[in-house]
């Protein structure tokens, strides 16, 4: 995939404010740029903004003021068929996996498709021979094939995490977004996850937005880390060169041990 | 996780992209396949189509003429006739709550002493859904005579079979984790239950205990026709004299009465069942005084005023009901005294020069009840899902619907019967349409309620992908609420079997005819030939249902 031609800044926020409700401000002027092909990790508390940050890129949530630019066009002012067709070329990767449990693992895969598909899938009719053959080669990819027609909700939670990055790719994205996405699994887990994740973006030249709650690794997964703290960037810094303890400030809470933090968090 | 770091053998091209089919899939999709097809085939049999109603249009013209003017007795009679239908719905429904809590807490699985008892409970609870109330009815006047005490015990006992299932299946789903800590600290099990089960429970029994007054509210009417007090007698006694001024007059209080206890009721259980606010409530300064040091309960604020009149309220409802009702120990007691003669009239069943036109009669009230599944079916899953907030297009399209589908399930299906035999003539097709017509109200709020309670992460996941609005609903609401949708339309079929049954009391055609036509000539044998028909049947379904509901998951 050429990304070439694509301007610099892939994803672009300026001032970007989410509200909730008059008083519960989720973003607070947040401007950031990321360049193609970087991998970037959000760190931050549990309602620090993070979430709130990955669903503006894709608009899966609407910014109440400021602008979000993604791939050329302005998130906030895209609407229907040209929302859909954003959000085609941006994969997403969920803390809680979101798979359709009693359907098959491929067929999960499948609905990757769906943003270049015309017709609904109608539940009787299965997808195209095509997009099933190219299900089963990112199946592949994540080392599931031979679970492509076992139902989804038969796998462990690994397991699931990885159909859902296959789901992801097979929307041949531009830019991967990932939501904690290895919050629920156990360590052995979410370390084949995200070095999953981080070979497939090298290997398909992703631009990667991630959020983390483990310090660690983002520190050795990671180019760079953006820090949130009630809605505002409070750390922005290559991991390169990055001491421990400036990540862990994060965390910090007035009159707060950060680690004791850590530790309530996971 | 070891299994899936070996890498699988490369795929020759054209590989395998479809799943294998499996045996008992492939069985359920049969099973199913056949049920459509036998449910279309009834359809065209009983010739329901536009024709047959237009045809009748003059029906419904002359009867219009003779309902006009509506006749209302006067209002203290009238009064009275509502206070003793709901008085006897009210004893109904606590007679079904205080049978159902012991038979929920042995057929549920984690609460169950024994297999065996669990077993047992659940054998019971289906024994009482099985058994028709308007055959309870007939028996029960046998024993007991006239008068509202034959009605409680009918609509009681056969409550037990949805009110137990209900209250076991929540007991089934509670968090176990409370209960665990409970017996850690060395509580007995009646205190486990007591502190660790019932506080959990709570919402979900009175919710479910407020949703079959709603039915046996429409099910007392019904059974007026054989001799229950209140509205539905008065109804009865009206149309058997003709005077339909009357007849129709009391079906509209009936009609008014429903759709404002269905909204009531409606609004209480929306209460109960909300999902509690997480969020911390935000401190607010000054609002809330310190408790004294020594105050060991609860302050009286609002709220807790509030619900203290609501338990109020309630246990003088009940205690005005079970005094409304007349209910009498004595009476009772008595009666259960000459139970063997009685129940001697009931047995052995009929099975002489009758079972012929019976077993016929049997058929086209199966026919009326898979028919009037199909006509539901084809209309509620529009209705639901446009019901749906998670589907419709607009919040106020999704509250539209809701109010359509709560408005029908107020219409009690008897009143749905008359019209549509005063449209359609006697018969099969009375029975089928209005059967159909009323499962909207059911089969609707079913359907918008699973669909709403499918994973909205999954839906959130396909609109990530840049799927569309339709593409949504069927790659990701669809899967997940199918094998709900399967187990709905089953459990309608049940209940319209039931009801089929029952509308032929009316003169909707079937099997009920007999019923009641047995009943009046005192020929009790053939009642219990037509219990065991209709038992069986019943039986018949909900063994397909259970099986099909463990395949479809």
């Amino acid at each position: 995939m050429s990304i070439g031609h694509l301007p610099e800044a892939l994803v672009r926020f300026d001032r970007v404010t989410k509200r909730f409700a008059p008083d519960v401000v989720a973003l607070d002027e947040v401007s950031l740029n990321v360049r193609a092909g970087e991998v970037v990790v959000l760190l931050g508390l549990s309602g620090s903004g993070k979430s709130t940050l990955l669903r503006q890129v894709d608009g899966l949530q609407q910014a109440s003021s400021g602008t979000v630019t993604v791939l050329g066009s302005d998130v906030g002012k895209a609407r229907g068929t040209e929302a859909r067709a954003l959000r085609r070329r941006i994969g997403f990767v969920f803390q809680q996996f979101h798979l359709v449990g009693s359907l098959t693992v491929l067929e999960n895969v499948c609905t990757g498709a769906l943003g270049r598909l015309r017709c609904p899938r109608l539940g009787l009719f299965s997808y195209p021979k095509r997009v099933r053959r190219e299900a089963l080669r990112q199946l592949e990819r994540v080392d599931l094939a031979e679970r492509a027609f076992q139902r989804a909700d038969t796998l462990s939670g690994g397991e699931q995490q990885r159909v859902a990055v296959a789901r992801a790719l097979l929307q041949r994205p531009e830019v991967l977004l990932a939501d904690e996405p290895v919050a629920s699994l156990d360590p052995e887990s979410a370390a084949q996850v995200m070095r999953l994740i981080r070979d497939i973006s090298v290997e398909d030249e992703l631009t990667v937005l991630c959020s983390l709650h483990q310090v660690d690794l983002a520190l050795s997964w990671g180019d760079r880390v953006i820090g949130l703290r009630c809605g505002r960037v409070v750390l922005d810094a290559p991991v390169q060169g990055l001491r421990r303890d400036e990540a862990m400030s994060v965390y910090a809470r007035v009159g707060v041990d950060p680690d004791a933090v850590l530790a309530t968090t996971g | 996780m070891t299994r899936a770091s070996t890498r699988p053998p490369a795929q020759p091209e054209p590989a395998k992209t479809l799943a294998p089919p499996s045996r008992r899939g492939s069985a359920a999709l049969l099973v199913i396949l056949a049920v459509l097809g036998v449910a279309t085939w009834a359809f065209v049999d009983l010739r329901i189509n536009v024709a047959t109603v237009v045809d009748s249009a003059n029906n419904a013209v002359e009867f219009a003429a003779r309902m006009f003017p509506l006749d209302m007795p006067p209002l203290g009679e009238l009064l009275r006739l509502c206070g003793q239908t709901l008085a006897i719905v009210v004893c109904a429904t606590l007679l079904a709550v205080l049978l159902s809590i012991p038979i929920a807490v042995l057929a549920a699985g984690n609460t169950t002493p024994h297999k065996s008892a669990r077993f047992g409970a659940r054998g019971l609870i289906v024994l009482a859904r099985a058994v028709p109330d308007v055959v309870l009815a007939i028996v029960f006047f046998r024993i007991f005579g006239l008068g509202a005490m034959p009605g409680v015990l009918a609509m009681g006992l056969h409550s037990v079979g949805m009110v137990g299932k209900m209250y076991a299946d929540a007991i089934e789903q509670i968090d176990e984790r409370p209960r665990t800590a409970i017996r850690a600290g060395g509580a007995t099990g009646a205190q486990e239950l007591a502190s660790g089960v019932l506080p959990q429970v709570l919402p979900a029994f009175v919710a479910n205990a407020l949703h079959r007054f709603d039915i046996n509210l429409r099910i007392s009417v019904v059974l007026g026709f054989v001799g229950v007090d209140g509205l539905g007698y008065g109804i009865a006694t009206a149309f058997r004299k003709l005077d339909y001024q009357r007849g129709m007059a009391l079906a509209l209080v009936v009609l008014v009465l429903c759709v404002l206890v269905e909204l009531i009721s409606g609004a209480i259980r929306r209460a109960l069942l909300r999902p509690t606010d997480r969020r911390a409530p935000r401190p607010a300064a000054g609002r809330t005084p310190r408790p004294r040091a020594d105050r060991i309960s609860p302050q009286w604020t609002p709220k807790r005023v509030r619900r203290a009149l609501y338990v109020a309220v309630t246990a003088l409802v009940v205690a005005a009901s079970v005094w409304g009702a007349e209910l009498s120990p004595a009476r009772f007691l008595a009666a259960l005294g000459g139970l063997d003669t009685t129940l001697g009239l009931f047995w052995p069943p009929e099975l002489g020069a009758l079972l012929p036109s019976l077993l016929a009669d049997l058929w086209v009230t199966i026919k009326i009840a898979l028919a009037a599944t199909l006509i539901g079916a084809v209309l509620a899953l529009p209705i639901g899902a446009l019901a749906a907030r998670n589907v419709a297009p607009s919040d106020s399209v999704a509250a539209t619907f809701r109010g359509v589908v709560v408005l029908i399930r107020g219409v009690p299906e008897l009143v749905l019967a008359i019209v549509f035999v005063v449209i359609t003539g006697l018969g099969e097709v009375a029975g089928a349409l209005a059967l159909g017509v009323g499962a909207i109200g059911l089969l609707g709020k079913l359907v918008a309620d699973s669909l709403e309670e499918v994973d909205p992460g999954v839906e959130l996941a396909m609109r990530a992908t840049g799927a569309s609005r339709w593409q949504v609903f069927f790659a990701g609401t669809v899967p997940q609420a199918a094998p709900a949708f399967v187990g709905h339309l089953l459990y309608q079929l049940d209940v319209n079997i039931r009801s089929a049954t029952l509308l032929g009391i009316v003169g909707a055609g079937g099997i009920g005819f007999h019923l009641l036509n047995a009943s009046r000539v005192l020929e009790f044998g053939v009642v219990t030939t037509v219990l065991l028909l209709v038992f069986g049947t019943v039986l018949v379904v909900e063994l397909i249902a259970l099986w099909l509901r463990r395949v479809v998951r």
